[in-house]
């Protein structure tokens, strides 16, 4: 569901919604979402000083009721 | 209020703009679609209220069961808000200023700060000492300040969001 979410509170903001993918992996201490976006919609979705970033943070980590999750923000050209 | 006061506030009167109430309700469109679609996904039940409140979108989710959209001192609803306005200015190209609720939090917090501005406008009109607040969001100083400014009194912000506060100041 998690996933499901970020990535329709993601597409909602982008300017290229059908290039945006999550990828859901664990780690130790928890989950990582990791959200794929187009090249030009890095900056978007990072936001001035880190805002849009923050904010999807805060919305996700409350649907996860509280359960650490980390929210990676990448661009689709870029290697993991 | 001071001539330089009055003098000041005629031209941001004369220059404010009827809203255009059928962009508002457009916002409100685009907003409850944004929060429907999430709502679905998370399995919240809910409704999605809209309204136009002077120049502003209001849209308010209701009925909400579970799910703590609201957070601590309101910053999940506080990042909703961000978020949704943000999804608004993507289809319509246009800054919005939309103003969200959920469970009736903003208007319970503007019943709490009426009362606190009020209150403490009393307290520095008594005492001539000017009175520094908690740090609040920029929607709960608005909510002061306009209570302080109806006791007849002045107050301003200082610091840095988010540790920006509100000091009320005697005449």
């Amino acid at each position: 569901m998690l996933e499901e979410a970020l990535e329709h509170l993601v597409k909602g903001i982008v300017e290229h919604p059908g290039d945006v993918r999550v990828h859901a992996r664990r780690i130790r201490s928890g989950r990582v979402l990791e959200v794929r976006v187009h090249p030009d919609d890095l900056g978007k979705v990072i936001g001035r000083g880190g805002r849009t970033a923050k904010a999807l943070r805060t919305v996700v980590g409350a649907l996860a009721g509280g359960r650490y999750v980390r929210v990676d923000l990448l661009d689709l050209t870029e290697a993991r | 209020m001071t001539e330089a006061q009055a003098s000041m506030a005629t031209p941001e009167v004369a220059e404010r703009v009827v809203p255009d109430v059928a962009a508002l309700e457009q916002e409100g469109e685009i907003a409850a679609d944004y929060l429907e679609g999430l709502l679905d996904i998370a399995d919240l039940d809910g409704d999605i209220d809209m309204d136009v409140e002077g120049d502003r979108a209001m849209v308010s989710v209701v009925g909400i069961e579970g799910g703590d959209l609201v957070g601590p001192h309101g910053e999940v609803l506080e990042a909703l808000q961000e978020l949704t306005r943000l999804a608004v200015h993507r289809q319509t190209g246009e800054r919005s200023r939309l103003m969200l609720d959920v469970a009736g939090y903003r208007e319970r917090r503007r019943a709490e700060l009426t009362k606190l501005g009020t209150e403490v406008a009393e307290e520095v009109r008594r005492s001539g000492e000017p009175k520094p607040l908690q740090p609040m969001t920029p929607f709960e100083r608005k909510v002061v300040h306009d209570a302080v400014a109806a006791a007849g009194l002045q107050s301003e912000s200082e610091g840095e969001e988010p540790e920006r506060y509100v000091v009320v100041l005697p005449v």
